[in-house]
């Protein structure tokens, strides 16, 4: 029955939304189970890694805030944005006009933002404001190639108080205004994937990701050759459960319930 | 060219066409009370997402020009009438100088949304707000979507960007009910007993005017006033009806050829 669970060697864990809901005085609420699924992983012998799209504050931080939840896990476990926009920055010479949460502008600190020739959009929460969503439009449209770089595409995420607008909404209104198309860094992409699982050093056939998103968490994952589980956590709406393209390997309640199904294989 | 049936109405494009900014294009008004000498029916229209009625009644009787406010049909008007149609109390994106053109509208517990050019509004908590009506059912209405617009100190976006944002955040499509779709123009006609063959539009914004109405069944006069730029008039397909200089000339057209 639970054949999607057998042959693991590694499993990547988003988040938001399967780990804890953000948001709220305390920075957000756990998920039941999901803190002793952790630690369940890493005494089973399994590889782990955290694959998240969370732009919100620098890796230091959010890793502080889930250690303060009760989570263990730490920064040279996590793979996420922002350092892997900056070694693309790095790379092709890029100078990002930011349009990110004030939280994550430490990460982009040894990155020349001067004269800037590309915008860098991430999951900016009050910062989408229209002041700034015009300035980022006009840097935009006045490079003769504009590029976008957006951290992500996530259409919503939820936080304790209800769904909120992810970075994908904006991405998409600054694409419909200067008539662009984003590249992606973060989930779906591939190329995030795959370095979560080079670090992780384990093989798509034999990884497992769980994610809350069904486009960026499952469909991202299998487009790489993984298995993707779904959980009801977080955003998950029961809609997702009849998307018209993407099939996860399985439905779990949460990830408590991914955990014992993947232990119970082993 | 099928015959076309007999010019019953003209729609006139406001700004750009019988006005640039606060000067009457020259001999429009002259022009204008020519056209109400034959028996037409005449519609004054545009976008507009923060001009209600009687402020634009009241610009254009300032410069000089005979219209009643009957005869103004605006994007604000088409989106009045949507949510009449439908029944819906919305929360209005909308610039407060516009609020007058839909009072009578509940909108206390909201169930639509209607979105126009209101920078104030357009913070995250609003977007926020709008968003989860909208996944809940809410139809999302739009002024227009224009991409930016020009201000005296650069470029600032318009309605569209946020409204293609909420559209891919909650996988729905707006209805858009601003000049250049063909319910703009339809709905303009309404109550005059004219059909789209007997309509004729003129205005300085080839694809949003002549194109947007010539796509309604219209016949369409691009003039070469406002944002009119050389070559504009092939932009489009099929072409517009006619080019020319401006409002009178299209005035003279229609009397001499078209009646």
């Amino acid at each position: 029955m639970a054949a999607w669970a057998r042959a693991v060697r590694g499993l990547l864990l988003d988040i938001s939304g399967v780990l804890y809901d953000s948001g709220g005085e305390g920075g957000g609420v756990p998920i039941a189970g999901s803190a002793e699924a952790v630690q369940r992983i890493k005494a089973s012998g399994l590889k782990l890694r955290f694959c998240t799209n969370e732009t919100q504050a620098t890796r230091e931080k959010f890793v502080k805030k889930l250690q303060g939840l009760g989570f263990d896990i730490s920064v040279a476990e996590v793979t996420a944005p922002a350092p892997a926009a900056c070694r693309l920055l790095k790379e092709r010479g890029l100078r990002p006009h930011l349009l990110v949460h004030d939280d994550l502008v430490p990460e982009f600190a040894d990155i020349d933002k001067t004269n800037p020739n590309c915008v860098v959009i991430g999951d900016a929460a009050e910062n989408f404001s229209y002041a700034n969503l015009n300035e980022a439009f006009r840097v935009l449209i006045g490079l003769e190639k504009p590029v976008l770089i957006s951290l992500g595409k996530g259409r919503y995420y939820k936080e304790t108080d209800g769904l909120k607008l992810d970075v994908g909404a904006y991405m998409k209104a600054l694409e419909y205004a200067c008539d662009v198309q984003a590249e992606v860094v973060g989930k779906p992409a591939k190329a995030f994937f795959e370095s979560a699982l080079a670090e992780m050093g384990v093989r798509p056939e034999q990884a497992i990701m769980i994610g809350d998103d069904i486009v960026s968490d499952v469909g991202g994952a299998q487009q790489c050759g993984m298995r993707a589980v779904q959980v009801r956590t977080g955003k998950y709406r029961p809609s997702d459960e009849n998307h018209p393209q993407v099939k996860p390997d399985a439905y779990v309640n949460n990830l408590a319930e991914a955990v014992d199904t993947i232990l119970s294989q082993m | 060219m099928a015959a076309r049936r007999a010019l019953k109405a003209v729609l006139v494009d406001l700004s750009g066409t019988l006005h640039v900014e606060d000067s009457a294009v020259p001999g429009a008004q002259e022009a204008l009370k020519r056209l109400r000498a034959a028996p037409l029916t005449i519609r004054f229209v545009t976008n507009t997402t923060k001009e209600c009625k009687k402020d634009l009644l009241e610009r254009l009787t300032k410069l000089g020009f005979d219209i009643a406010e009957h005869e103004i049909f605006t994007s604000l008007t088409a989106a009045r009438n949507l949510l009449e149609q439908k029944q819906v109390r919305p929360l209005l994106l909308v610039d407060e100088k516009a609020l007058p053109d839909f009072t009578g509208i509940a909108t206390d517990d909201p169930n639509a949304v209607v979105i126009g050019l209101a920078p104030e509004h357009f913070h995250y908590e609003m977007m926020n707000k709008a968003f989860r009506l909208i996944l809940d059912g809410a139809p999302l209405i739009a002024i227009h979507k224009a991409r930016y617009f020009k201000k005296k100190n650069g470029l600032a976006l318009g309605p569209g960007p946020f409204v293609a944002g909420l559209e891919y955040a909650t996988d729905i499509k707006a209805t858009v009910v601003g000049k250049p779709e063909k319910t703009f123009f339809l709905e303009a006609l309404r109550g005059t007993s004219c059909a789209p063959e007997e309509a004729v539009m003129i205005g300085d914004d080839c694809r949003d005017d002549v194109g947007g109405a010539q796509n309604a069944g219209m016949r369409g006069i691009l003039v070469r006033t406002g944002k009119y730029r050389p070559a504009d008039e092939n932009k489009i397909n099929p072409p517009p009806y006619l080019t020319c200089e401006s409002f009178p000339e299209a005035v003279e057209h229609i009397l001499e050829h078209l009646l």
